[in-house]
């Protein structure tokens, strides 16, 4: 077990650090109202958050089509090519408008809703039981999965892990629907073991293809709409799997994997590379899957053991991760005190930063890290934030060479517009009083941290003939802070 | 990440470059790209290469699945007529190649580049148990990956974390809103842009007092190791060469400066050249054409890219194939043409190569909507002065009973025309970034 973070250690840093973990960031007060609580009830105010009510309704599109059958009888029915085209599109067109709603309806929750840890985890899901609307092409069926993460995202493992794989997504995503007896196809067999629970070399080549007779019969229903087991289309016979042999279900199977330490270990490391450090170190690791795996995968209990342990406070844990750009986008929001920006600009600064949810790189989900940054991303960050400080008056980076008239067209109806962000309410009359403690004031509200001596004397030069400071001067300090290597730390 | 050639080259910069202290300046960086990948390629660990001498490969990805047979035209095989009776192109039409294949009658420009021999043509390219999936497909041929294997990294980042840890960042550039999974890599290298424009801090004035704060922190200064910034980053033999992974004892703070850095300095070049660059020459209007030009200015204005990525949409022809594919087809023909007849006035065609790829070919018969479903094998394209012009790789045969699924069966693995490209191109060893030897064709003169 890891050793408690002591009282004493509970301060302003390591309570921001939490919450910069455990949500989605804050500004100062947010910060302080946190530091007040103390550690204990801190950590509990975010992780037990079942006491909290949240009644976000789900988007008006997020049940079950009955007519989604019709549609594409009607288009693949279609008299001639051109009203085929055109049914397509259509449809098309209402999938993708689904998907930006759904897309953004998810970040107004992690931003906005009262159970930020809840959403953390929920990411932390969507990124780890990774599917793709490329492939589900189903709104529906990627709302329904975000939900069953949502509502497992801190109970048993075990029953999660089940949960997330009798789901629609994921049977259309690895291909579990088009799976029978007869023709097992071991996609998820294989990613379950390698990439949900044990990792590369805890099983063989066998074992996946003896589980993916086990997991046959699981399916979509004839309506399209929803899971369904067909007893037809399952292998009943003995199976092989871990040197055990029985006429194995699918359920049977994922029970066996969670049973093994290594699915323990496996969980926890990343649990601790995704909230605590990029290079978990292997005693932490270890401690972490020891009390995962003897408190029968509860996600909560470790999740607690994580959050009150002094290694998740240690120095090289603090602010040694790169942001990704959900987390970039909403701690920016908290810091300005600044509303989301809109449903249009907001999905085209996560897709242009290289995380559009809901449609993750591969069936890895998103790498994190360093993977978050390249040039072109850093200069975007750059220039978004700009776009969030100075609001419209900083045209939006002209980056999506064909969506430019799309674009454009959104820039007039005033779709890409952010207000310029109101300074006057972020900052004491005393930290605006001089250039030092309007820097300490900056450095405090958006590092949480010091800036490296180099960029000090930058910041140093810009601010020394200002005084005093105007509004104009305070917006492009906040966007040059914006614009350091310290920022895009959490 | 431990393997052989990283520690030559490593022990070669140790040794020829930085025998004394060399700074981090702008140029060095480039002699470095140079020095580096010239050393990967011929082992000659004392001969430092100039900026105007090194290959280059351009790709080109065709979005959606090219159907190969209504390219490369088997005008002479009835059971491809058979196969499509609404959409076969007349063997009238064809723009005839051998016996037997003749490119679809709007590719007019590759014709011209295949009689002056600038055109090769590998037939039949594919790889074991094709998927049809757009998504799943693409990221084999992104990989390099056997069909049931997953890999992160890209064929060109593993090419890149191979030869060239390290290096400018400009040695890689893709052109358009998102990198290739081609560039993923263990240690990321490449730019990605998709106009020079916006590639750029964009302050509130030209030399506005922000746009000079933030330069101010990003201007790399000869005196200062404007690199380093941790205390655990000192050493300047592995910061030169090892430098973005994390495995180093660098920090992600470390990381970010550096990547600030790289960021700016070739944000400057890359807009200079832009800049300067209005060259008159004859590109139609197409967005290719456009990308193609950026590539051949930066090309012509010297920068070190040894790998750059450009794509084209609109291959997915599920229904009225003629129209749609031909017009693709004349877009990317005009395009490339172009491209070469610029790169040629410039001097610089002789170091450059395009290859064309796409996730599958489609369904040898037609659908009901006078188009093709998703299927497999297809021909791909090599352009280039240097190339062994003319038709690589056995004919696939379009017999029913040959046929998978009703698809063409592949004949020469994608990785064999990436592992000529690699060897007989870039000259490097294809092993490590490939897993395995794929046997190679003869692509060079």
């Amino acid at each position: 077990m890891l050793e408690p973070l002591p009282g004493s250690h509970w301060n302003t840093t390591t309570a921001a650090h939490l919450m910069n973990r455990a949500g989605f960031g804050g500004s100062p007060s947010d910060i302080e109202n946190l530091r007040e609580m103390g550690l204990g009830k801190a950590v509990s105010w975010f992780i037990d958050y079942g006491k909290i009510p949240d009644n976000t309704p789900a988007p008006d599109w997020a049940h079950p089509d009955p007519d989604a059958i019709a549609r594409r009888e009607a288009i693949n029915k279609a008299a001639d090519p051109e009203t085929r085209r055109l049914l397509q599109q259509q449809e098309n067109q209402d999938r993708f408008t689904q998907m930006a709603d759904l897309r953004y309806w998810w970040i107004r929750r992690m931003a906005l809703g009262p159970r930020p840890f809840q959403e953390k985890m929920t990411l932390f899901w969507h990124g780890h039981f990774a599917t793709s609307f490329e492939k589900v092409e189903a709104p529906y069926f990627l709302w329904l999965q975000n939900e069953t993460l949502r509502q497992n995202a801190v109970g048993n493992f075990n029953q999660l892990l089940i949960a997330a794989s009798e789901d629609p997504a994921m049977l259309l995503y690895l291909d579990g629907a088009r799976s029978n007896r007869n023709n097992p196809n071991e996609n998820f067999a294989r990613e379950v073991m390698e990439l949900f629970t044990l990792g590369e070399g805890h099983y063989t080549e066998q074992d996946i293809q003896q589980a993916a007779k086990a997991y046959t019969g699981w399916g979509i229903g004839g309506d399209h709409l929803h899971y369904e087991y067909n007893r037809n289309n399952h292998d009943d016979g003995p199976k092989t799997i871990f040197g055990q042999t029985g006429n194995f279900t699918g359920e049977d199977v994922l029970n066996m994997i969670c049973a093994k330490p290594e699915c323990a270990q496996f969980i926890a490391k990343k649990l601790w590379r995704f909230f605590a450090q990029d290079q978990p170190p292997q005693p932490i690791v270890d401690a972490l899957a020891a009390e995962f795996h003897s408190h029968d995968m509860d996600i909560r209990h470790l999740m607690r053991a994580i959050f009150t342990s002094k290694e998740f406070y240690a120095p090289d844990v603090i602010r040694s991760q790169i942001k990704s750009p959900v987390q970039w986008l909403i701690a920016a929001t908290r810091q300005l005190q600044a509303p989301l920006p809109t449903q249009a600009m907001t999905l085209v600064m996560l897709s242009q930063l290289g995380e559009e949810l809901f449609n993750p790189p591969n069936v890895k989900g998103w790498d994190g890290g360093i993977a978050w940054i390249t040039t072109n991303n850093l200069l975007d960050r750059y220039n978004f934030a700009a776009a969030l400080v100075e609001g419209d008056r900083v045209p939006l980076p002209g980056l999506l060479g064909k969506m430019k008239g799309v674009l454009n067209n959104m820039a007039e109806d005033g779709l890409l517009q952010t207000s310029p962000t109101d300074v006057s309410a972020l900052f004491s009359t005393f930290a605006l009083s001089n250039p030092y403690s309007f820097l300490n004031a900056l450095q405090a509200r958006f590092l949480n941290a010091q800036l490296a001596p180099q960029r000090m004397a930058s910041f140093n030069d810009f601010l020394k003939s200002k005084s005093p400071l105007e509004e104009t001067d305070i917006r492009k300090a906040i966007r040059l802070i914006m614009c350091t290597p310290e920022y895009q730390l959490t | 990440m431990n393997n052989p050639l990283f520690t030559t080259r490593r022990e070669f910069l140790r040794t020829t470059l930085l025998g004394g202290a060399l700074a981090w300046t702008v140029p060095s960086f480039v002699a470095q790209t140079f020095s580096a990948l010239h050393a990967q390629a011929d082992g000659a660990l004392t001969q430092v290469a100039t900026g105007k001498d090194g290959p280059i490969l351009v790709l080109i990805q065709l979005a959606g699945g090219n159907d190969g047979l209504n390219a490369v035209v088997p005008y002479t095989n009835d059971f491809y007529y058979k196969a499509r009776p609404t959409i076969a192109i007349p063997s009238k039409q064809v723009l005839t190649l051998s016996d037997t294949l003749g490119l679809n009658p709007a590719m007019t420009g590759f014709k011209d580049l295949f009689d002056a021999g600038h055109l090769s043509i590998v037939n039949g390219v594919g790889y074991p148990n094709p998927n049809r999936s757009h998504f799943r497909s693409t990221e084999i041929w992104q990989t390099a990956s056997d069909e049931d294997k997953y890999l992160s990294d890209g064929w060109l980042g593993r090419y890149f974390d191979n030869a060239c840890q390290g290096c400018d960042p400009t040695v890689a550039i893709n052109i358009g809103p998102r990198m290739p999974q081609a560039f993923s890599s263990h240690s990321p290298t490449g730019i990605t842009l998709e106009n020079p424009d916006s590639y750029r801090f964009m302050g509130s004035g030209k030399n506005d007092d922000e746009t000079l704060a933030y330069r101010s922190m990003y201007t790399p200064n000869p005196d200062d190791n404007v690199f380093g910034g941790g205390e655990n980053s000192g050493a300047s033999v592995s910061m030169v060469s090892g430098t973005v992974t994390l495995q180093n004892g660098q920090s992600a703070l470390d990381f970010l400066e550096r990547t600030s850095m790289d960021a700016q300095v070739s944000s400057d070049k890359i807009r200079a050249i832009a800049a300067k660059t209005a060259r008159k020459s004859n590109y139609p209007g197409s967005a290719l054409a456009r990308n193609l030009q950026l590539v051949a200015g930066l090309i012509g204005g010297g920068l070190p890219t040894r790998v750059f990525y450009v794509s084209q949409g609109g291959y997915d022809t599920h229904t009225g194939q003629r129209g749609g594919q031909d017009a693709r087809l004349r877009e990317l023909s005009e395009a490339v043409k172009a491209f070469t007849d610029d790169l040629a006035a410039m001097g610089e065609f002789d170091r450059v190569m395009i290859m064309t790829f796409s996730e599958f070919g489609r369904r040898v018969h037609e659908n009901g909507s006078q188009g093709t479903d998703h299927g497999a094998a297809a021909p791909m394209f090599l352009v280039g002065s240097q190339m062994k012009a003319g038709l690589l790789g056995a004919e696939p045969s379009l017999a029913p009973a040959d046929l998978t699924d009703g698809d063409i069966k592949y004949n020469t693995d994608f990785r064999s025309v990436y592992a000529s490209i690699l060897q007989e191109w870039l000259k490097t060893n294809s092993v490590p970034i490939l897993g395995k030897q794929f046997p190679t064709l003869p692509i060079i003169t």
